[in-house]
């Protein structure tokens, strides 16, 4: 990683690099955002009709079409939020400190927490959604695609306020 | 008219059947199942260990950027030490190896083994808790039920004995629902001790 960093600063400034590597954290974490939300929505407010407005739509979608291109998705998102997080403890958190911000630092201490479970069950989640669907475990199918909307949207969240206190536009 | 009602008939108890003996036994579960399933519950359980014990494979000093083998508290003139990723890399080098490890057992000792590990490691920090309230309670000195080791022995037999009594249907049926109590119970212990953040 501090290999490839030396490499780009030769021709943009550190401040760049940090600054773009967060931005396309922040596009990735967006089109994931998209995704678990539809699927969420598919999952929990099924409708098997697929003709009426753009909601029922989106309901009467196939929940299991989401599945890779969120792994595909989650997977990058949150490798590219932990190069950013080596940023992040030096160049954030340490004023977050000296100004009090604690729900902040606290929050996204959680947010390590939250991410990191998801990704630990990305391959259950995988595994269960592929075809043929059972019905035996539909339960817990539901579950993972909650619980990954879940960290995703708290994810999103938190990390948006760290942005604001000193990020991209901030 | 007569025989394609006999048909149905037939497809009805045949569907019936097939119905019945699906709520006896789950659907198989091949082995990059079993590696998945096994992997998302250890991880996730280590993960929380490690963290609370604070024992990352590797410590990462990212204002020098500096790396130190195991837990390295911070120096002076280094910044902030960095220990997630002590952890994950702990964390996911033994869920591989407790994943592999899990599609060579027979299934029936699997279930049992995750129901073992998994109530083994929420007994005993509940015990210790409660030790520790209970002990700060009692008027008589009862400092020694905040052993570390006397909330780990009950731990381990309470373990053993759910994971030993339980039946064959609970400990497979409870299997894949510890991809859901594991991350509820994990994010509660590792919320819980954020709350210094919380409570300035």
């Amino acid at each position: 990683m501090e290999a490839i960093s030396d490499f780009v600063f030769d021709y943009i400034s550190v401040r760049t690099f940090w600054r773009t590597l967060l931005f396309v954290h922040f596009v990735l974490a967006v089109a994931l955002l998209a995704l678990v939300t539809l699927q969420t929505v598919a999952v929990l407010m099924p409708a098997k009709q697929t003709a009426g407005n753009f909601i029922t739509r989106v309901r009467a979608t196939s929940a299991a079409s989401y599945v890779t291109p969120i792994v595909f998705l989650y997977v990058p998102t949150f490798l590219l939020g932990a190069w950013v997080y080596l940023k992040y403890r030096t160049y954030v958190r340490i004023p977050m400190e000296q100004f009090g911000h604690w729900w902040t630092v606290g929050s996204f201490e959680f947010k390590e927490h939250i991410v990191t479970m998801g990704v630990a069950l990305l391959p259950a989640y995988w595994y269960f959604w592929r075809q043929p669907l059972t019905e035996e475990y539909a339960a817990i199918r539901k579950w993972l695609a909650v619980f990954l909307a879940i960290s995703v949207w708290y994810a999103f969240l938190v990390g948006h306020v760290a942005n604001d206190f000193r990020g991209v536009g901030s | 008219m007569t025989q394609t009602l006999d048909i149905h008939q037939d497809v009805s108890r045949l569907g019936r059947a097939q119905a019945a003996s699906s709520s006896a036994a789950p659907a198989a579960i091949s082995k990059s199942g079993v590696f998945a399933i096994t992997f998302g519950i250890t991880f996730m359980v280590l993960y929380t260990v490690l963290e609370q014990l604070n024992w990352p494979l590797f410590t990462y000093h990212p204002a020098v950027g500096k790396l130190d083998f195991w837990m390295q508290r911070p120096r002076s003139g280094e910044g902030p030490p960095m220990y997630w990723f002590g952890w994950l890399a702990l964390s996911g080098i033994g869920a591989v190896t407790v994943s592999f490890v899990a599609t060579l057992l027979p299934r029936p000792w699997l279930y049992r083994a995750t129901v073992f590990c998994c109530v083994l490691a929420a007994l005993w920090p509940a015990l210790l808790v409660a030790a520790a309230f209970i002990a700060d309670r009692v008027s008589f000195d009862a400092e020694f039920l905040k052993s570390i080791w006397l909330a780990g022995a009950l731990a381990l037999a309470g373990a053993a004995a759910i994971s030993f009594y339980g039946s064959a249907q609970w400990v497979q049926r409870l299997w894949v629902k510890w991809l859901w109590l594991v991350p509820v119970g994990g994010l509660a212990v590792l919320g819980y001790s954020l709350k210094s953040f919380f409570l300035r």
